[in-house]
């Protein structure tokens, strides 16, 4: 189980997204620098495509009696 | 009874009179089984099954009587309800008393009642300021969506329909519960509080997945008094309670309900709430590569301009200390050119004289001449034999073919020359 909170939440890495690209894009940036965008840019699409993937799971449909039952507390 | 023909006979006698009346009254269809509204006063159910009252208004008043076992009474009725009855008029004419005979009987208040405690709740809620609190946001990307609604509703299929539709497989927990009727509120409030705790890191660890992240609480439309109980109290307040954003979606877009207003999103309908939560997989999935592409392009981008700017500085930087003695530089280049050019020239010569002289010698070598059906004859102690004065009868020779070597003895010799 992925949870992006711990490192950023996907609206956030979306927003961090644009920047990069848009940092890149605007170009006159040093080879360091340019290494450096791509990189955490990459990390980033890494996470957002797990945090996809994460958002797939179980389909629990029950009655509240078994469901209550199921989260009662042992 | 007296006869209409009576009437030229002298004085009526009351009883006649009265009864007269009442035939009248009687046969006037307006007065029969006619619905009447009004309040209820002196309500009085007595123990033989009859319940007496008087219906009025400010402009009047009459007695009525429900015979026992007549119809069913709401057990909401009670001194001061409105109420509608149908009824029929009678004239009891041993008391001289005109009185409504009631065949059914209707609150039509109680959800005037109800109205008045939505107002006085909307006040309360106003006045805590839970319509002032700031709304939670949804997540981009929902991991696990509770849905509380009517076990095996149509709002339930089609919001499962819609979420199968623009993601396939999306984490979700159905608690269906019951949305309408006498026990509904405490359902939908306990559903609500199992939600909240499913919502619990602890309970996400216990359960291996996702804390639940979005609450849609709804049904489909309905009348008013069905869909009552998203307007009570304990249902606003465990909304208000919740960790996590709450979608309400109650009937129609007209219906507004308290849980509407203290949700942190309003959806007009079940489909609305999936429409507002659920994200479409594959415009999400085409973000995602459309910053891949992105992000290649202008590093690809970036790089060649690097490199770029380092051949024009590395040239810049190369002209710079000899900007004065260009031609000289010109003149070493074409020089050093020419001399590339000769050694190239003399390199071919050399390798294609090397050639021509391996080719020569592969023709000379015995080996090759032995290839070519020549064989070579020695003594036995390897002194090769190249006149046929060095041979004598009876001597031992070794004859050497390109592939091996035969033992012979020398049994004439013809000398030719």
């Amino acid at each position: 189980m992925i949870i992006m909170s711990e490192e950023k939440t996907y609206s956030e890495a979306m927003q961090r997204l644009e920047e990069i690209v848009a940092s890149l894009e605007r170009g006159g940036k040093g080879l360091d620098e340019t290494l450096q965008l791509y990189e955490e840019g990459a990390k980033l699409l890494k996470q957002c495509q797990e945090e996809l993937k994460s958002a797939e799971g179980k389909l629990n449909e029950l009655r509240l009696e078994d469901i209550e039952q199921e989260t009662s507390q042992d | 009874m007296t006869e209409v023909g009576d009437l030229t006979t002298g004085p009526f006698p009351i009883g006649h009179f009265v009864n007269l009346v009442r035939q009248t009254v009687k046969q006037d269809r307006l007065f029969q089984n006619q619905a009447i509204k009004g309040e209820v006063s002196q309500w009085k159910q007595y123990p033989n099954g009859h319940t007496y009252f008087t219906l009025r208004d400010n402009e009047g008043q009459m007695n009525a009587v429900i015979w026992r076992g007549k119809c069913q009474i709401d057990s909401n009725i009670k001194e001061g309800s409105e109420v509608v009855v149908i009824a029929s008029i009678d004239l009891y004419a041993k008391q001289g008393r005109i009185q409504l005979i009631v065949e059914k009987i209707e609150p039509i208040n109680v959800l005037g009642e109800l109205e008045e405690a939505l107002r006085r709740l909307k006040v309360q809620l106003r006045n805590e300021g839970i319509f002032d609190r700031p709304k939670k946001q949804l997540p981009l990307i929902p991991k696990h969506i509770a849905i509380i609604t009517g076990t095996g509703s149509a709002a339930l299929s089609d919001m499962n329909r819609l979420i199968e539709n623009r993601w396939p497989g999306l984490r979700r927990t159905v608690i269906g519960v019951l949305v309408q009727g006498e026990n509904s509120v405490q359902e939908i409030v306990r559903g609500m509080a199992v939600a909240r705790k499913l919502a619990t890191p602890e309970m996400a660890l216990k359960r291996g997945e996702p804390p639940v992240d979005v609450i849609i609480i709804g049904r489909g439309g309905g009348s008013p008094e069905d869909l009552w109980a998203f307007n009570l109290e304990p249902v606003a307040r465990a909304i208000i309670a919740s960790q996590v954003p709450v979608i309400s979606a109650v009937g129609h877009e007209s219906d507004l309900m308290v849980s509407d207003m203290v949700a942190d999103i309003r959806a007009s309908t079940p489909s609305n709430a999936i429409e507002r939560c659920v994200p479409d997989y594959n415009v999400i999935q085409m973000l995602l590569s459309e910053y891949y592409t992105r992000i290649d392009t202008a590093t690809i981008r970036q790089f060649s301009d690097i490199r770029n700017r380092l051949k024009l500085l590395t040239s810049m930087l190369k002209a710079a200390p000899i900007a004065g003695i260009t031609n000289v530089k010109m003149q070493m280049q074409r020089l050093s050119m020419r001399m590339e050019s000769a050694s190239q020239a003399i390199l071919a010569k050399e390798n294609s004289r090397l050639i021509g002289l391996q080719a020569a010698l592969n023709t000379v070598h015995p080996q090759r001449v032995l290839e070519r059906g020549y064989s070579m004859v020695q003594t036995e102690s390897g002194e090769v034999l190249s006149a046929i004065d060095q041979l004598s009868i009876g001597q031992n020779i070794k004859m050497n073919f390109a592939d091996g070597i035969a033992d012979a003895n020398i049994l004439k010799i013809n000398k030719t020359k």
